[in-house]
């Protein structure tokens, strides 16, 4: 028997047996093992597979050897995949070539039986699936977006990568049941349904023309007026040959098989006219030309901007069924925190994370409840059992401040207090390393570092993901672009959401001194990724961005 | 002696590291090689009963002897395919 194995982590893709076995060859048996979208009861889009090559290859050899005792056949080809195998695509590709298929089915069985006790391959890692993935999970063979199913893991795990994080917030998010409002009160929400036409629109043919109506086919010289028709007036009547009929741009046109000549192309003699200038376009708007009754005309997700509710308006879609309001808690923490309305003494600060929280959480139309926590944990707790603050009745909860490791940082511990199952707890970017992400069944919990730059940066990535997925959205996306000036970096050895101002197309990075400046914030509206361990970007150089400008 | 073990999948994740460079004395058998990277990594207790030691890509059994030449493996539960 031919045996041929391969352990390889390039994509098994329509092996063909070709072997010349065609005359004593009466069944070819192939299998293909392919990657689930479920593993352990989880949604995912990749699994990660890890070999012990040379055993594995020669295990699978003894097995194949032993069995071909039991169920010769002529020819044995195994395809094993390692790394990251995405949903739908083949982990094991086996084909066989034998006399009858006894054999060919039974050798199959018996090898993918032993092949799973005995052979040293693992699935060692899944990648949760993100409903709506983000656009960057392009690079898709980095294993740093595997969630590692570590024996006895815990479910906090160290440091995630930006991607990482993404992924994982995404996975947690889902869109909450929608709600129907008046269509005037739904403008920037998530459409939760899919809305077709209930007519055709136009309802019937229209002109796009001043002019004159006339018989399609009418090789007439001079037409008779009939009558004249404005937007609003509904007149049928069947046109004769030699007749016309006035009509402005949008009327309502008096029966079908027409054309609408130009008024700038026919004299006009007091009820008669004479064509001067004939062309071939109709100048006409057929009925059903826009949208014909049942087609989609928004889908799930949609975002109901200004055109959108045109759209609804149109054609009478008045209750359209969207996403609920979201309700956001926002805690914050730190005794050095003062109003902004006073003036602060020496170690103190004046709170401008509730201001830029509040705006940037407006943008996505959520009801939000702002409380000051005090530093000591025990009063802090007190604090949200006296004003009742119960986190159940919010979707997302944010904890400003806290978020390192100090005496008084308690939000590791008052989100677990909550009833959230801290799900990872810092990433591996600047400014913003210190996020705490956290998960409460549907609710989802984010502890922000302290400081305003480092809450803009994680806003953007992580609780906007959020925000948008709860809402039935899709999560910001990461776009291209190029540099209008050289950006110096000091190469740092973790990657950077650099603030940027875009503008005309090019993207400006701006001057920022710390995690904490805010003055560069102020002219921020867009963030640039900047890789890990880059020292320094020339002007003109492409770079991913996150648009920031709400 | 010095000896190199493999590590994979679980194990690896566990002892964070793909291989473990251990000091062997005699021609040991299992037991006393798990006894040594037990010693040396407490964690690796947890998974000796249902890891297989391989040497040279065969599977070990209870009467193999091993020497500083022969590739060793700690082989978790596989799941393949």
């Amino acid at each position: 028997m031919k045996i041929e194995i391969q352990i390889t982590s390039a994509p098994i893709t329509a092996p063909k047996l070709t072997e010349e076995f065609s005359g004593s060859a009466g069944a070819v048996a192939e299998f293909s093992g392919n990657v689930r979208d479920l593993e352990n009861g989880q949604k995912i889009s990749a699994l990660e597979y890890d070999a012990y090559s040379p055993m594995a290859e020669n295990q699978m050899r003894q097995i194949l050897e032993s069995l071909a005792e039991k169920h010769p056949c002529l020819v044995v080809r195994v395809i094993h995949r390692i790394g990251v195998i995405p949903v739908g695509e083949t982990a094991i590709y086996v084909g066989i070539i034998g006399k009858h298929r006894g054999e060919a089915f039974a050798l199959l069985a018996e090898f993918m039986n032993r092949l799973k006790q005995d052979v040293p391959i693992w699935k060692i890692g899944a990648r949760l699936c993100a409903e709506h993935q983000p656009q960057h999970s392009k690079n898709l063979q980095g294993s740093s977006n595997i969630l590692r199913a570590a024996a006895g893991s815990s479910t906090t795990a160290a440091l995630s990568s930006l991607d990482e994080a993404i992924t994982t917030i995404s996975a947690h998010c889902q869109p909450l049941p929608g709600v129907r409002v008046n269509f005037s009160e739904a403008a920037g929400r998530v459409l939760s349904e899919t809305v077709c036409a209930t007519e055709d629109f136009p309802a019937c043919e229209r002109s796009t023309r001043d002019g004159f109506a006339i018989l399609r086919d009418d090789i007439s010289e001079t037409f008779s007026i009939m009558d004249t028709l404005h937007a609003a007036d509904w007149k049928p009547r069947q046109l004769k040959l030699g007749e016309a009929v006035r009509v402005a741009t949008g009327a309502s046109l008096p029966c079908e098989n027409l054309r609408v000549v130009m008024q700038e192309n026919v004299e006009r003699t007091g009820d008669s006219i004479e064509i001067v200038r004939r062309d071939e376009s109709l100048n006409i708007r057929q009925r059903g030309e826009e949208m014909r009754v049942g087609t989609m005309v928004l889908a799930t997700g949609a975002k109901l901007n200004a055109g959108a509710l045109a759209l609804l308006a149109t054609i009478g879609h008045t209750q359209p069924l969207v996403n609920p309001k979201l309700r956001v808690l926002h805690l914050t923490t730190g005794d050095e925190i003062i109003s902004p309305d006073q003036k602060p003494q020496p170690g103190q600060i004046r709170d401008s994370n509730s201001i830029l929280i509040r705006t940037l959480l407006e943008q996505f139309q959520c009801d939000v409840i702002q409380k000051h926590l005090p530093e000591d944990f025990d009063e802090a707790k007190r604090t949200i059992e006296t004003f009742n603050l119960q986190p159940s009745t919010f979707n997302l909860l944010l904890v400003s401040g806290g978020a390192s490791v100090g005496d008084k940082d308690f939000t590791h511990p008052l989100l677990e207090w909550l009833g959230f199952e801290i799900i990872f707890n810092r990433v591996n970017i600047r400014p913003g390393a210190p996020l705490i992400f956290g998960v409460a069944g549907p609710r989802v919990a984010f502890g922000l570092p302290g400081n305003p730059l480092s809450h803009f940066v994680v806003f953007h990535f992580a609780v906007a993901t959020a925000l948008a997925l709860l809402s039935g959205g899709t999560a910001p996306k990461f776009l291209r672009g190029k540099l209008a000036s050289k950006l110096d970096d000091a190469s740092c050895p973790r990657e950077t959401l650099w603030p940027a101002q875009a503008e005309g197309g090019a993207l400006q990075p701006l001057p920022w001194a710390s995690s904490g400046d805010v003055t560069c914030l102020a002219m921020t509206n867009t963030l640039l990724r900047v890789p890990a361990n880059c020292a320094s970007l020339a002007a003109g150089a492409e770079i991913d961005f996150l648009p920031a400008d709400f | 002696m010095a000896m190199r073990f493999l590590l994979f999948a679980q194990v690896k994740d566990a002892v964070g590291a793909a291989g473990l460079d251990l000091q062997i004395s005699g021609s040991p058998d299992a037991a006393e090689l798990w006894r040594t990277l037990i010693a040396a990594e407490p964690k690796l207790a947890a998974f000796q009963s249902s890891t297989r030691l391989a040497r040279n890509g065969e599977y070990a059994d209870a009467k193999t002897i091993f020497s500083d030449n022969d590739e060793v493996a700690l082989i978790p539960p596989v799941s393949g395919g």
